[in-house]
């Protein structure tokens, strides 16, 4: 019986342990986006991801930004699985996406969902 | 699943509408369900072939999130159906609403995809359609673009002006190829001399074919017959033995292979 208490309590460890890292890896996606793209405060300028905007996004990510406008709300997964890339490039395009103001992000549980804010 | 087409063209007068129109109704013959969308905000057109100026609700009053998909179908089914079901959703041609359309934000254009893109669960999932038909308005304007992202397939209307055909290759370019989509040229009111014989017509497809880059679904003659009915009936359903009909059934089915 304490053995199985054990395993219950290392299996909760080990989950919160994943979460924690699924959260810095995400963390640290946006970091070298923005490494990669110069000061945030020139990337912050929120813009409206309507047509023309993807017209003028490079190509790798107009593909990303027009699944994400498709499937409406998603997470990296969902939108590397119509896109056929890996879920990891893609959490790296979305990521650069969010800084670049075109799209938002909230968790749900252990899961981050992308977004197009569409109030005004 | 069905698919959204939608019809487009660099320059006006080109025959989008006439195509849309005809082509819905050739699709509606040959037992498909088919709905036919007036995207043509700046100058609605629908309104007058389907004799219906009193709509409750427009396409304008679904974008602007008013109503739902349902509200604005009109089930012409009836008057011209065959054997597969017929739907239209108009624009409003009220001069005020054309102004009102042309002064939309970035914010509406971009809410406006939102709405145009979830017509593939609406139409062609939930009413089971076979084909979504958007007849658009010509250029790089936002309506059109918007129906160029939410179509599975763009045939691109053009003629034979010069002018025609080098925007045409610029949008090729800077938009069809952009956005990845599934693109076919139909090249209307070309003039029969040019089509005299089966090696011109070769010769033509293979000429157009290395300028567009892009193939050539369809070479549509200029028929006069088509030009003295003026839009006032849909030719294809009036005539259905006549060459332009004829063209039309081909079309219809490399779409259907497309």
């Amino acid at each position: 019986m304490a053995v199985y208490k054990l395993e219950g309590k290392s299996t909760r460890i080990l989950e919160k342990i994943k979460e924690c890292l699924d959260r810095l890896n995400e963390k640290m996606d946006v970091m070298i986006e923005i490494q990669k793209h110069g000061q945030r405060e020139n990337l912050e300028i929120p813009d409206v991801l309507d047509v023309m905007t993807l017209l003028s996004l490079p190509d790798h990510l107009r593909k990303t930004a027009v699944t994400l406008c498709k499937l409406d709300q998603a997470t990296a997964e969902e939108v590397a699985e119509q896109t056929k890339r890996a879920r990891a490039v893609e959490s790296g395009y979305l990521n650069q996406l969010v800084i670049m103001g075109y799209l938002k992000k909230k968790r749900r549980g252990r899961k981050a969902y992308f977004y197009v804010e569409k109030e005004a | 699943m069905g698919k959204i087409i939608a019809l487009h063209s660099y320059k006006g007068g080109t025959g989008k509408t006439l195509l849309s129109v005809n082509l819905a109704a050739t699709n509606v013959r040959k037992g498909k369900n088919v709905c036919l969308l007036d995207l043509d905000f700046r100058a609605p057109s629908l309104h007058a072939v389907f004799k219906a100026s009193n709509s409750e609700y427009w396409l304008n009053d679904y974008l602007n999130g008013v109503c739902e998909i349902d509200k604005v179908l009109v089930d012409v089914t009836h008057e011209h159906g065959r054997s597969g079901k017929f739907f239209v959703g108009l624009a409003n041609p009220a001069t005020e609403a054309i102004r009102e359309m042309s002064a939309k934000d970035r914010k509406w254009e971009m809410r406006a995809l939102g709405r145009l893109l979830s017509l593939k669960t609406s139409l062609l999932n939930d009413m089971d359609l076979d084909y979504v038909i958007l007849d658009t308005s010509p250029g790089l304007q936002y309506s059109s673009i918007n129906a160029i992202v939410s179509a599975d397939i763009v045939l691109v209307v053009t003629s034979l002006d010069a002018s025609d055909i080098k925007g045409t290759q610029r949008m090729t370019r800077e938009l069809y190829d952009l956005f990845d989509k599934k693109t076919g040229i139909l090249m209307n009111k070309v003039l029969a001399e040019i089509l005299s014989s089966k090696k011109e017509k070769a010769k033509f497809y293979k000429h157009f074919n290395n300028i567009h880059k892009l193939p050539i679904l369809e070479i549509i003659p200029c028929f006069c017959d088509v030009l003295r009915a003026g839009g006032t009936y849909i030719f294809s359903e009036e005539k259905p033995e006549h060459s332009f009909t004829k063209t039309l059934d081909k079309l219809a089915t490399k779409i259907e292979k497309f």
